[in-house]
């Protein structure tokens, strides 16, 4: 198998949590990855996208054109990495839906305003980068890891706060099939 | 044993794997994690290893070399341009060597991600003459960690890993020793004062001599024991060889796989000393020999032939890291390749996106400090200098004029007050940079009497680079103010407050005893870093603000020139508060808006947020 996630985000939303998750979850499986992450002046709030790629590879970052999917945060932070997604790929976006959004070539596209949900109080804004996992689960019909596979990764990961951001998982992917 | 882990993580471990018992250095990014991997280390396996921050680099490299030469395992991590301030040392360990093995870790920064210069340490190993080791991978960091460590004992000098940040911040599966049988060494310092004490001419210039024998030995064992092999298992492909150093390598393999092509590609991974002739002699089965290296061509300018293409004959990217797409080009460029950029997209996804640049986190009392300073001293009679550390993101509230490296705000505080003495001169530098690198300017201002003004901002933390502990808070309070009184001036202090009119007042002040001064006013203001869950919670106030839509009168004063993240404006022209950003700083209640549109929002916790 091979497949290349590119997570995009800015400072303090949690996009090396993802890394992370993803890179245990391949571990678990004995799969070989490769990932880069943001540290260092990307924090302080600015843009931030980190890569992970499943299967034999030899350099960590994804070059243009190449991923397979695209986890955007933020809707501007998805749409500064697009020339990283391939047209057969997927992008799953947060993006208020208040704002206009252009008409993209992708094969898979998925878009929630996360940041009402969160506002409304149905997750706590720390758990953006669970949420927008668990919508990724459901939109990408070619997603490398199962459910479980993922919630094991998310346990291991932190015990304590394993449970919410289960939760938030959980909720994320009802939330993603009733708006299918 | 497999195990997950970044770059710097695997460099830790090899570090403890090989007994290094003496790791010091000083932050910077991408180096790091390295050496506060290795404190965690151990603290979980309880081990006997001296892992400690120094002020600056040279001091992290002298007291790791200093332990080398009492044969203990040593290591100094350090950024890219840590080693500037290190060279001095490097340059004459060099020639002394050591006894026990010392790797000089220097994190390079390809593509300028948090870095002032893109320089190249394998270029400053080839001049200061020791061997320099380059991963391509976390793995290879592990397994060359080690192997750097017994090569330097083994030919008795420094030793360069030389990772760059895609090899730090890494992640990936690592195979590495099963267990950890950690051994320290017995350290003990042989009096040898010919060779420790080595005076010029009479004794540097045999060590100068044994120095250059030691790099024609090392050439040799580069060629037996890691270059010979790599070149037996080429079969001269399409008569076109990729030499490839550190991630070079990576990038390589795939852009040949993804673009079905086929080559010889050959892993470099001792980039100095290199053995030439050798090479040369194996080049010539070949056409063309590209080398994909970065940043500097450093083994390009080692093995340079006819045949031989690179950065010096303009056949790749000479700056900005590494991409596929930039070696796809080069193959476009050497007629090796003929079909079309796979990498490029099309351009309709090119959108124009608001830049988001790293800010001054939401409450950090360094945007107040340099708001009250760009009140009092306006603008067009003053002159900033600043320096390196999370204030010099106040670039963005226009109040920093120039930053060099660190420490140099104070040294350019005195050239510019003598070049341009109708201004005044304010500079700024973090309590970190302070001790690395400010003391000796301010001794400095002090014995030739420069006029300015000195602003110590002292969060007790080293923040930018992820919060080490700054030499005041750990065994000892060693007082900035004392410091300064030392030189015989004073020091005004003054304690941040959230209520703006407070940190105006002082500044006012500052301004008075600077017109009557003679030579440097120095301040420190104490502050606080927001990130810094010990001292934070004592200062923050809890009080968040809310915006009062009828008072806002969209002036721009607050976006243009306080700047806190969470303020931006609402589909109805008005600022807005992000609930989710705000930190309770109360900063902005104060002075900030003309209006007085910020209000305390007293249900905001309440609300559960
Ligand atoms: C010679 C050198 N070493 C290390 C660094 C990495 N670095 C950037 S800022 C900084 C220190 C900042 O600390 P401080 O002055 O206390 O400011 P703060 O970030 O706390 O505001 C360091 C070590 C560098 N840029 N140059
Ligand atoms: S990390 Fe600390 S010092 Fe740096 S911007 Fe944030 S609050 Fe300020
Ligand atoms: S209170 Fe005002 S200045 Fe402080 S964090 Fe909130 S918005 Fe920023």
């Amino acid at each position: 198998m091979k497949y290349q996630i590119v997570i995009a985000g800015f400072g303090g939303q949690g996009v090396v949590f993802l890394v992370k998750v993803l890179a245990i979850c391949a571990g678990n499986r004995n799969i070989a990855f490769l990932g880069t992450e943001n540290h260092g002046m990307s924090q302080r709030g600015g843009s931030v996208s980190c890569d992970i790629k499943i299967g034999e590879f030899t350099n960590p970052v994804i070059d243009k054109n190449q991923a397979d999917l695209m986890i955007a945060l933020e809707k501007n932070e998805g749409l500064r990495n697009l020339a990283f997604l391939k047209l057969s790929g997927t992008l799953v976006t947060n993006a208020k839906d208040k704002d206009k959004y252009p008409e993209l070539p992708f094969s898979g596209f998925a878009k929630i305003d996360a940041f009402k949900k969160a506002e409304r109080g149905e997750f706590p804004i720390q758990g953006l980068n669970v949420y927008m996992l668990g919508f990724a689960l459901v939109n990408d019909k070619n997603f490398p890891f199962s459910v479980q596979e993922v919630k094991d990764a998310i346990t291991s990961m932190n015990a304590k706060v394993a449970e919410q951001n289960i939760v938030i998982l959980d909720q994320a992917m009802r939330d993603a099939k009733e708006s299918k | 044993m497999k195990q997950t882990l970044m770059g710097n993580d695997a460099i830790a471990w090899g570090l403890i794997h090989a007994n290094v018992d003496m790791v010091s250095g000083y932050p910077g990014t991408p180096s790091s994690e390295i050496l506060t991997v290795v404190q965690q280390i151990k603290h979980k396996l309880n081990l006997n290893v001296y892992a400690e921050w120094g002020t600056n680099e040279k001091v992290g490299f002298e007291v790791a070399y200093a332990g080398a030469i009492a044969g203990k395992r040593t290591c100094a991590t350090m950024k890219q341009v840590g080693l500037n301030v290190a060279s001095d040392a490097l340059m004459s360990a060099a020639y002394i060597g050591n006894l026990g093995g010392m790797l000089l870790i220097a994190a390079d920064d390809p593509g300028f991600h948090s870095s002032q210069t893109e320089q190249d340490s394998r270029v400053f190993a080839k001049f200061a003459r020791i061997p320099v080791l380059d991963p391509a991978t976390p793995q290879d960091a592990y397994d060359l960690t080690k192997y750097g460590v017994e090569l330097s004992e083994k030919f008795q000098i420094p030793v360069m890993l030389r990772p760059v940040m895609r090899v730090c911040h890494a992640r990936e599966i690592i195979e590495m020793d099963e267990e950890t049988n950690f051994k320290p060494n017995i350290g003990e310092f042989k009096r040898d004062v010919p060779r420790w004490g080595a005076v010029p001419r009479k004794d540097r210039f045999p060590q100068g001599k044994e120095q250059l024998n030691r790099i024609e030995v090392i050439k040799e064992y580069n060629w037996d024991n890691l270059l010979k092999s790599e070149f037996d298992k080429c079969e001269g492909k399409n008569r076109v060889l990729v030499i490839t150093s550190g991630t070079g390598y990576g990038f390589t393999k795939e852009t040949l796989s993804d673009l079905d092509l086929e080559a010889d590609v050959v892993k470099v991974l001792m980039p100095y000393p290199l053995p030439v002739e050798q090479m040369r002699d194996r080049f010539k089965s070949y056409d063309k020999v590209l080398v994909v290296e970065e940043p500097y061509p450093c083994v390009e300018e080692q093995i340079a032939s006819p045949n031989v293409y690179g950065k010096n004959t303009n056949s790749i990217h000479q700056i900005d890291e590494m991409s596929k797409e930039e070696i796809l080009k080069a193959f476009q460029n050497i007629g090796f390749y003929e079909g079309e950029n796979i990498y490029a997209t099309p351009p309709s996804l090119d959108f124009e996106v608001e830049a988001r640049p790293p800010a001054l986190c939401p409450g950090c009392p360094h945007r107040d400090v340099y708001y009250a300073i760009t009140k009092v001293f306006k603008k067009k009679k003053s002159i900033y200098p600043s320096d390196i550390g999370c204030y010099t993101l106040a670039l963005a509230q226009g109040a920093i004029d120039s930053i060099l490296c660190m420490g140099a705000s104070v040294s350019m505080a005195s050239g510019f007050s003598i070049s341009d003495p109708d201004k005044t001169v304010v500079a700024t530098i973090g309590d970190g940079t302070f001790f690395h690198s400010g003391i000796a300017p301010l001794i400095n201002a002090v014995y030739q009497n420069h006029k300015f003004i000195l602003v110590i901002l002292d969060n007790s933390t080293i923040a930018m680079t992820g919060r080490q502990t700054t030499p005041s808070r750990a065994n000892k309070d060693i007082d900035i103010k004392k410091i300064v009184e030392g030189m015989g001036i004073e020091c005004m202090e003054h304690h941040y407050s959230y209520e703006m009119q407070d940190n105006i007042d002082f500044f006012r002040e500052v301004k008075k005893v600077h017109a009557d001064a003679t030579g440097p006013t120095v301040v420190v203001v104490r502050e606080f870093c927001i990130l810094d869950r010990e001292r934070a919670p004592e200062f923050i106030p809890n009080i968040f603000a809310k915006v009062d839509p009828e008072l806002c009168i969209a002036c721009d004063q607050c976006t243009t020139i306080y700047k806190c993240p969470p303020m931006a404006y609402n589909d109805d022209g008005v600022i807005e508060i992000d609930p989710f950003l705000c930190a309770g700083c109360g900063g902005c209640l104060d002075v900030v808006c003309p209006t007085d549109a910020f209000v305390q929002d007293f249900d905001y916790l309440k609300r559960g947020n």
